[in-house]
Parts: structure tokens; sequence; C-alpha cells
């Protein structure tokens, strides 16, 4: 079958009742979560978890997915009206956004946006379309050298991107290595670091864990000042940007695809480095850089299509590789695996109506979304309006729920109030969550295919540096890694950063 | 140097030394066979190696001190008591759920946590948990079919 033919029975799959309800619950729920700031796709995809044991994998990848790419959208509304981020990959959104709302142009910055992220959201689709079955194709002739290696490269991407200090960044990799080897080994079977207690037999479960340092620390974060959100008083009309806003927009949108996209296929760079680096583009590139941070549309335009590119771009290494870029990937990751599905190379020939039913039901999720986010624009603003004081409740209720139903087990509460304060105290302190995450995420993976590859190599570390892919993942690794050390390095990575 | 910044070396190459040792209980195996404790030593050598460095860095740095990221002033300017609180009412429904069951574990703790102690107004707060609850129970237990615990009260 040639890629048309796919895509046709692609949206075959997509436009069954079923999962055409499951696509609009999974957008609307995802656009949701983005306008309200608090609870991310992270957290509401580890809820929802539970909901797709009981349908088919394509029904609950779709909503899932769905959710990912809705929690983009919405993310910019809050961005805009209330100059507080929904989601993290919104946060540059609220310097043109929000002046923009102040001078009266609420609509077209609202509308830009969605455009811009309809435009982007699309083209990634159709680049994960040819690009991930390429890819699979390729990685077939990956062994465990190369995973590994891999796997070592997108942990240090996520490590140098990081804001403040590799040192500590590195520290949570570590700590996020250890905690996924707590259970059973997978290779022989002992268990090991359970320190007695029973439900860590099977190890820490994601979505505990993820819930708890994501969701319940951000809700802590929240409760030290719980200052009221002050929503600015304007009249959003002029949804539909004028002829010059396009102008001044087009080229933005183009680049800020173009970055989102690749920055999004690199496992650990993902969708909130691309909307920085976005900006940072934009501005350089405007003949009134001046202008930036006062209201500039392209501030807009380039980093709300960024995040959306590399949304539908992270999803490549997943499908293809069975590698996970962040941790929503990895969530989908989990929902497939439950289902007895593996990710990776021959995903697309074992389970095509997976892939191509997603990649479908994305397409048919971004034009929801348009119609989501501009005529029905006044809802998500009412939505704003809910006080946090009654909000955030109902926020740890659902986790409670969440972490609970996974295994209907009280341990898994107990599991993500853990993380929920161990969480908070690593923000206090300056330390970032998100390489724990991926890190625990990448854990088992990158144990498995470091003892396969010694094995294979009877114990040679030479089999790491003889394999071309393998040997060149380990060159970035290195260099990246190397630059804590190096000062004049970390000079540059620090103006990269504040970029 | 602060507090902080003195603490966190030996901090990370104390946790390395003892992740080093439950590996090698764990057994190390070896090169051309690893065992189940493998992975875990390195990643106990790495914390060791990262907290060698950081203290060096610490001690050779010369970035002025920056009182931002003292500890008292990451934690200046808290409510604590709200913090606490929500915790306390998170770690007792945790211990109670399976005693109580759902439906009463779950609208005492969101009547604690709607609880508005500004106002001290109670009936709102009870409205709001009675209808929360019953809203999430035909939700997750009638609609999703997860299996919520009845506790003391079978016939919920």
């Amino acid at each position: 079958m040639n890629y048309f033919q796919n895509f046709i029975f692609g949206l075959g799959i997509a436009f069954q009742p079923w999962n055409l309800l499951s696509c609009f619950f999974g957008v609307f729920i995802g656009t949701l979560i983005g306008v309200l700031p608090g609870i991310g796709p992270v957290g509401t995809i580890s809820l929802l978890l539970p909901l797709t044991f009981g349908i088919s994998p394509v029904t609950g990848i779709i909503m899932l997915a769905g959710i990912f790419y809705g929690a983009m959208y919405g993310g910019s509304t809050t961005s805009i009206l209330v100059n507080i981020p929904g989601e993290a990959t919104s946060v540059v959104t609220c310097l043109d956004g929000y002046q923009m709302a102040r001078q009266g142009r609420a609509g077209p910055a609202l509308g830009i946006a969605v455009f811009g992220s309809f435009i982007a959201g699309t083209l990634s689709v159709v680049g994960l379309m040819f690009l991930a079955n390429s890819l699979a194709e390729f990685a077939v002739k990956f062994g465990p050298a190369e995973y590994f290696s891999l796997m070592c490269l997108g942990l240090s991407i996520l490590i140098y991107l990081t804001q403040g200090s590799i040192l500590k960044g590195l520290v949570m990799a570590g700590v996020g290595l250890f905690l996924s080897l707590i259970g059973q080994d997978i290779i022989t079977g002992k268990t090991r670091f359970t320190f007695g207690f029973i439900g860590l037999v099977d190890g820490i479960g994601l979505v505990p864990l993820v819930m708890g340092l994501f969701g319940i620390s951000e809700i802590l974060l929240n409760l030290e000042r719980l200052a009221e959100r002050i929503i600015l008083k304007t009249k959003i009309k002029g949804l539909y940007p004028s002829r010059e806003d396009w102008r001044r927009s087009a080229k933005p949108i183009a680049r800020g695809t173009l970055l989102g996209f690749f920055l999004g296929i690199l496992p650990g760079a993902g969708a909130v480095t691309a909307t920085f680096l976005s900006y940072a583009l934009e501005k350089k590139f405007s003949k009134h850089p001046e202008e930036f941070g006062k209201g500039a549309i392209e501030g807009v335009a380039g980093p709300e299509s960024a995040n959306n590119a590399a949304t539908g771009a992270s999803l490549i290494p997943l499908f293809s590789l069975g590698i996970p870029s962040n941790v929503v990937a990895a969530l989908l990751l989990g929902a497939l695996m439950i289902h007895g599905i593996a990710p990776g190379p021959l995903l697309l020939t074992e389970h095509p109506e997976v892939f191509w039913g997603t990649v479908a039901s994305m397409y048919v999720g971004n034009a929801m979304l348009l119609v989501l986010n501009l005529p029905l624009i006044g809802i998500w603003v009412r939505v704003l309006r809910v006080p946090y004081k009654t909000l955030f409740p109902l926020i740890l209720l659902f986790c409670l729920i969440g972490s609970y139903s996974i295994g209907n087990n009280v341990f898994d509460i107990f599991v993500m109030l853990f993380f929920g304060a161990l969480g908070y105290l690593l923000r206090k302190l300056n330390y970032e969550p998100a390489p724990l995450a991926l890190a625990y995420v990448l854990g088992p993976m990158v144990e498995q295919s470091l003892r396969q590859a010694l094995v294979l190599s009877d114990g040679s570390f030479r089999i790491f540096l003889a394999r071309p892919i393998s040997a060149g993942c380990l060159f970035i690794t290195f260099l990246l890694l190397f630059s804590a050390v190096f000062t004049f390095l970390q000079k540059k990575r620090k103006i990269v950063v504040a970029e | 140097m602060t507090m902080r910044r003195k603490l966190e070396p030996p901090f990370w190459i104390g946790m390395g030394l003892i992740l080093c040792f439950l590996a090698w209980k764990t057994k190390l195996g070896a090169f051309h066979n690893p065992g189940p404790g493998f992975v875990a030593f390195f990643t106990g050598l790495f914390f060791v190696g990262v907290g060698i460095v950081m203290a060096f860095s610490e001690a050779f740095s010369k970035t002025p001190h920056d009182p931002s990221l003292d500890l008292r002033s990451a934690f200046r300017g808290i409510s604590w008591f709200r913090l606490s609180y929500a915790m306390a009412l998170l770690l007792l429904y945790g211990f109670v759920l399976n005693m109580l069951g759902y439906i009463l574990t779950t609208f005492l703790m969101m009547w604690g946590l709607f609880y508005d102690w500004e106002r001290k107004n109670w009936f709102p707060s009870f409205l709001a948990s009675f209808i929360t609850t019953g809203v999430t129970y035909l939700t997750f237990e009638v609609g999703l079919h997860c299996q919520l615990p009845r506790g003391i009260f079978p016939w919920w």
C-alpha cells in the first residue's frame, strides 16, 4: 500500500463513529485543560488512561493524542487574556499576546494563534505520516547499542535545555533512572530496591509518579499564594486576522512550523524549547525588533505554530522507534503497551490501523479545534472565570481517582502524594522534574539495551563505538554534557537557554 | 557559599554511595553478563561523580552569591497553613478510603477542601462537595465501571 491508500485506510478508521466521538472528546478536554492553568496534558492523560482499558487501542490513542495537541491550542487563550500561561508551551505567548489584548486586539491575537496552530498542526501530521514510515524502515536495522545511545542522547538534550544547572539536571536524570529500577528485574525477575513494600514489587507506577511530580506539586505551588486571576475586560471582536496581520504572520508561521517540527523529533527537546527558539528567531528576523514584548503579532504566530508542530513531530520517535520523546509520549506508549501493542519499527506493519487511524484522526482533530477555538471562544473565556479556590479541590480529586483506579490500590495514592511533595521541594530548590520523569520512562529500555549490548559484545564497551549511529549519538551526548565542565561553553548554553 | 550550596554535593555523594552498596547487595554480575544491580551500581557512581563535580564547581565558582537561591527566600511568604492542611486532608483520604468507602471519604475531604476559611460559611462548601461526590461517583463507578471502594457501607 502506498501513502495515499494508507491514508484513506486511516480516514476510514478515524471516521468510525466511536473514533470520531473519542477524537472530539480528546480535543475538547485538551482545550479545556489547556485553558485551565494547573492541570496539563500529562495529568489529564494519566487520569484518563484507565478509560482506555475498555475500548479499542485505536480509539484510546485517538482520544489521548487529541488531549495532547488540543492542550496546545487552549494554552494560548489563557496567555492572551489572563497573562498566565495555561501550558508551559504558551509562556512566550504571554509576552506579546497579552499586550495585544491590552491594546484591544485580543481577537486577532487569539485568531492568529488558532490559525497558526491549525496550519502547523496539520503540516506536522503530514511530516509525521511520511517520516515515521521511512524512519521505521531504517530503524529495523537498529540494535541494542543504537537504542541505548539514542536514549542517552535524548536525555542529554533535555538536560542541556533545562533552565538552571546542568549538574542538577544530571542528578534528576540519575534519580529517574534509579526509580525505574525499583521492582522486578526485567531479565532475571529478581525483586530489587523495594525496601519491604509489597506495593513496589511491580515498580513505581508511571501515572502516580507523573501526577505527583507535575499535578500535585503544581497545585501546591499555586496554593502557596492563592491570588485571583484578573481576566482582561475586553470585547473579543475581529477574531479573523486582517490582511496586514496575515502578511506579518505568514513567515513566522512557516518558520515556527519548520523549527517546531525538527525540534519535536529530537527526543528531549520538545515543544517548550521550540516556542522559545521561535520567539528569539522572529525577533532576530524582524525589521522592528523593538515592537516585541509590546504586542507584535509575529511573537504570537511563531511560537504558537512551533508548539503545535512539535507536538505532532514528537510522535515520530514513538511510532517509528518506540522511544517516547517526552512524558506525554511515554503515557501514550504505556496506553499502547496495556493493549499488548509495542510501538517501534514493526508497529506500522503489525498494527497499521493504530498508526494510520491516529494520523488521520489528527487531521480531523485539528479541524475540530479550529471550530472549538474560534466561534466557541466565549465558552473558554467563561471557564477562565472559575476561581482557583473552586478549581483546585476538583483537580485534586481527579488526581486521586486517577491514581487509585489504575490498580484499585490505595498504595498508589500514597506514591502520588510522596512524589507531589517531592516535586514541590525539587521545584523550590531549582531542580527540574522533567529529566527525572523522562529518565524514569526511558530507564527500563536503557537498562535492557545496555545489558543486551554487553551480553552481545561479551562485556566489551567497544560495541557502542564500533557502530556509526551509536558512536555519533554518544559523541553528541558527551559534547553536550561536557559543556557543564567548561566555563566558556556554559556561558554559550546560558545564552541559548535565555534566548 | 550558602548552607544549601554546601549541603548539596555531600548529599548526592552520600546518596550515590548508599545506592552503590544497595546495588552490590542486589548482585552486580559481570560485564559479559550484567546482574540486576549492574545499572544501579553505575547510577550510584554517577551520583558520586556529579556530587564531586558539584563540590568543585561550587568551591571554585566566581559567580556572585544570588540571594534568591537561599533556602529562606525560596520558602518566604508561603501560606504554610493552606499547604499543610491540603496535604493532611489528602493523606487522611488515603488512610481511610478503604475503610469508609469512596462516597463518605470523598464527601468529607471535598467539604474540607472547599471550605472557605475566610468567610467561614459551611453551606456552599457542603453543597459543592455533595454535588462533586455524586457526579464523580456516577461518572466513574456507574458510567466507567471503576471499582471504587465501598468501605463499611456495602450498599453504596
